[in-house]
């Protein structure tokens, strides 16, 4: 059989077809690129994440897809009870069933300490550990994890992921990060990274890297604005893309964002409504957990159907029997999120002052992240801008695409671009009186530096304390704590001492300090105690503790996920029937039972192998096949609440 | 005659197969990446004399290509060292390209490698000329506050503002004319350089301009503080 490849490339498989039983061709690519170590793309979201490489041969990037055919891994790690880490589409499953041992939106923890996230508890179900000091602890079922230990499980599924797709294993990889990200936000990044087994090259911004995959597919020039609106943070780049005779440049102008912005704010909004409006009709959901997950799944749902039509109608089964009815206009919907859509365009306004142009000077538009495909973030850009923003890439891929051409230009496989992108946030240090001296201004293209020059005020002073920060405002109180640091000096008249520090911060947005005490031309060493952060000690620690957490094979782990999914898949069809047959016997045609029988036989068939895509895709079928019968059972029990009520008492 | 650009000590050599190098970005033998000699000041770094007229595109031009050259994404499969000499040469660039664009920074720069920056004693000092002005402003600006604090009524903060807004405009004329008179210094200093003037009247420019700056610096100050207020929404 001739099959049109070189022989090396590929390896040979059979697998029995799914519905025919007859055996056809399974073909992997192997081969080729075995051996050759691989920078991967990773965006790191707070709702998905997903990981992308450079396909050489066809000259573009392209995601690598998971268990479940699809490149996005939500965001989600569970516990299981026996310790073992759950991560992606499954975890999520248990949002439902074991909300106390399961966490989303991470991301919105990462480099911040238990003060700082104290306003997020109220909307968010984290379970921060009263232990926690300058570091989040939280709490999953028995165990407690910091936000990078938990991103660090993200990362290795995903790497697991290539893999398995390259059948060899990756060890290099560019992280993505919102653009304003500060300081410590990008440290943990790196150190999840580090933990997940993976040298992290580089940090990207997110708009920056969605401007690389942009202009790839685009090849245009120009000033770019990339409005990047994701689950929990939003992000404005403006961009120059300019061709030399070298190749292309993208030349980021200015950067500005809100960390704390994003779809997760509007799923909030319909939740708070949602929870007072039941609360009304006499059900408090906060002893429910699990029920609250629920509703946020269905308001999730509710909110996507509003992105194509004009209302939608949110039926919920609350315990205690009763059932919350709620039809959502687009208008009022609108209306609802006018104030965070609205939040978003400070840092327009701001990106666009810094880099001194005005809305109309912009000449393309791109929008980024899910929660551009709400109509009124596009009719909001687009008012202010003036023109249509692009969308035809695929806004949820888009960043990680970007971050797979930036590892391509590191690994040297790209000569001819170059990204040139900006620190967000000013640098400085704190000085006499709590006032901060600006030594880096935003903006400032990165690698950055400045020296300072550091002496003793006091005799015999033996140590000068550095308190380095990140922000724009007058004092230190109001800004973003780096970093303290002591340079320790011989005693000595004051003013003998010169100790010049030089400030760097790299291309991934990260500060390095060194010292020099001028007189001698040593090298001085400082030992910099993060703010917000694991300092090198603590991770050597975690990354020594996660060795014992011997990892499962891949396929293993699938293969138990997988028979558990059949397992309760099985167990509900069963309940439905016998429920069916109560409340409603003769509904259920013998066709219907003909093709649930059948897809429930084969469903069991495969639970005797050890073929985990398969158990997946008799597990489609059943749940397929039970559509009709959940979809009865469902009217009834919204018409069992509805009777003898009118719609006013719903 | 043009003036002379700063040289830097010929006494460098690379650190991989010694040939001298002049301070250059890259050695001419072997091509590898070289240090930043010290004192290598940002006009240098651009091979520019240090006039105050510069050509930005041109110097854009040269920021782009030394960017192509220096940057650590070029860099990232070389050796550690050579890493390291991209991070350092091109913050060393950006810092450059950042300070020699933006005409004020230029200056403040020149001033500072010669040692003639001195800010004006007291920040919150006004120049005398200004006195009177900034007087007036002060009250508008306290009068605003209080009205805002103590519930000043619709009229009252349009009026207030009104004359704030008035006042805003005032200064921000007056920046734009001590900015004129800085770019007619600029261009004094470059003649000077080609004609070549000596030290003493170099000096002289060079305290002119330290004097145009320490007074831009608080105008511009003022002019901020006005905006802020206007920008503050009152309700």
């Amino acid at each position: 059989m001739s099959v049109g490849f070189h022989e090396s490339q590929i390896t040979f498989g059979f697998h029995e077809s799914l519905v025919t039983g007859h055996e056809s061709l399974f073909i992997t690519q192997g081969g080729t690129h075995k051996n050759m170590p691989r920078t991967v793309g990773i965006d790191l979201g707070t709702t998905y994440s997903l990981i992308a490489y450079q396909d050489k041969r066809e000259g573009r990037p392209k995601c690598i897809p998971g268990p479940y055919g699809t490149p996005l891994c939500p965001s989600v790690v569970s516990v299981d009870a026996d310790g073992s880490i759950v991560v992606g589409e499954a975890a999520r499953r248990r949002l439902l069933t074991q909300s106390e041992r399961t966490i989303y939106s991470v991301k919105r923890l990462m480099g911040r300490g238990p003060a700082d996230v104290q306003d997020e508890l109220k909307i968010f179900p984290f379970r921060i550990d009263p232990a926690s000091k300058n570091v989040i602890r939280v709490r999953l079922g028995d165990r407690v994890f910091t936000p990078p230990e938990i991103s660090a499980f993200i990362l290795r599924e995903l790497k697991s992921w290539a893999d398995e797709y390259f059948q060899d294993a990756v060890t290099r990889a560019v992280i993505t990060v919102p653009a304003y990200f500060n300081d410590a936000q990008r440290q943990a990044t790196r150190d999840a990274g580090r933990l997940a087994g993976l040298e992290v090259l580089r940090l990207v911004n997110e708009p920056t890297a969605a401007a690389l995959a942009y202009g790839l597919h685009e090849k245009k020039r120009g000033r770019v604005a990339v409005y990047d609106f994701g689950g929990g943070t939003f992000d404005i780049s403006i961009l120059k893309l300019i061709s030399t005779t070298d190749g292309d440049i993208y030349q980021v102008l200015s950067t500005n964002g809100d960390t704390h912005l994003g779809g997760d704010d509007i799923d909030n909004a319909l939740q708070a409504l949602a929870r007072e409006e039941i609360q009304s009709q006499g059900v408090d959901l906060s002893a429910h957990p699990d029920a609250l997950q629920e509703l946020r799944k269905a308001l999730i749902a509710a909110k996507h159907e509003l992105s194509s039509e004009s209302r939608t109608t949110v039926k919920f089964p609350l315990p205690g029997g009763s059932v919350y009815f709620r039809e959502i206009a687009r208008v009022e919907y609108d209306r609802l999120i006018h104030p965070i859509v609205d939040r978003t365009m400070v840092p327009v306004r701001q990106a666009l002052a810094d880099a001194k142009l005005t809305p109309a000077e912009i000449e393309e538009v791109v929008l980024v992240g899910g929660s551009t495909r709400v109509p009124l973030v596009r009719a909001t850009v687009e008012r202010y801008f003036g023109r249509a923003p692009h969308t035809e890439l695929n806004p949820d891929e888009v960043v990680a695409l970007g971050a797979a051409v930036q590892a391509d230009i590191l690994e040297g496989g790209v000569a001819d671009m170059l990204l040139l992108d900006v620190t967000p946030l000013s640098l400085g240090i704190e000085t006499m009186g709590g006032v901060v001296a600006k030594i880096i201004p935003r903006n400032s293209t990165v690698p950055a530096g400045a020296a300072e020059m550091f002496t003793t005020g006091v005799e015999n002073q033996t140590g000068i304390d550095i308190h380095v920060l990140q922000g724009e405002r007058e004092m230190a109180k109001d800004c973003r704590s780096l970093a303290r640091f002591q340079l320790k000096v011989p005693p000595g008249p004051a003013g003998l001492a010169r100790i010049e520090v030089k400030f760097l911060i790299d291309a991934s947005g990260i500060l390095q300090v060194a010292a020099r005490d001028v007189r001698t031309g040593e090298e001085h060493s400082v030992e910099v105690q993060p703010s917000y952060g694991l300092d090198d000690a603590e991770v050597e620690r975690m990354l020594e503790e996660s060795i014992e957490f011997a990892e499962q094979d891949f396929s293993e782990r699938q293969l138990i996920e997988a028979r558990n999914e059949a397992e309760s898949v099985l167990t509900a069809t069963h309940k439905a029937l016998a429920r069916e047959q109560a409340e409603a016997p003769g509904e259920l045609s013998a066709e219907e039972r003909r093709a649930i029988d059948g897809a429930v036989t084969a469903l069991r068939e495969s639970l005797a192998g050890t073929d985990y895509k398969r158990i997946r895709a008799f597990v489609d079928v059943l749940n397929q096949a039970t559509t009709p019968l959940a979809e009865r059972m469902m009217n009834r029990a919204i018409g069992t609440a509805l009777e003898g009520k009118n719609l006013g008492q719903v | 005659m043009n003036a002379p650009i700063t040289t830097v000590a010929a006494t460098t050599h690379c650190w991989k197969c010694s040939a001298p190098t002049s301070g250059a970005h890259f050695c001419a033998g072997c091509g590898k990446i070289q240090p930043l000699p010290p004192g290598t000041d940002y006009f240098a770094f651009f091979g520019l004399a240090q006039k105050l007229t510069i050509d930005l595109e041109a110097l854009e031009q040269r920021f782009h290509s030394l960017s192509w050259k220096l940057h650590p994404d070029h860099f990232a499969r070389a050796a550690q060292e050579e890493r390291q000499l991209s991070l350092d040469r091109s913050s060393q660039l950006n810092d450059a390209y950042r300070t020699l664009r933006d005409p004020v920074a230029r200056v403040e720069y020149l001033l500072g490698l010669a040692g003639m920056r001195r800010e004006g004693q007291k920040k919150q000092q006004a120049p005398p000329e200004l006195l009177e002005e900034v007087f007036e402003l002060n009250e508008s600006l306290e009068e605003l506050r209080e009205a805002r604090q103590s519930g000043g009524t619709g009229a009252q903060m349009s009026s207030l503002r009104a004359k704030l807004e008035a006042a805003q405009h005032k200064f921000e004329l007056l920046l734009s004319d001590v900015d004129k008179e800085l770019a007619r210094v600029r261009s004094e200093w470059d003649a000077a350089l080609d004609s070549g003037a000596d030290e003493t009247a170099r000096k002289k420019l060079m305290e002119r301009m330290n004097e145009i700056l320490n007074r831009r610096s608080y105008v511009r100050n003022l002019v901020n503080d006005v905006r802020q207020e206007l920008v503050t929404r009152d309700s």
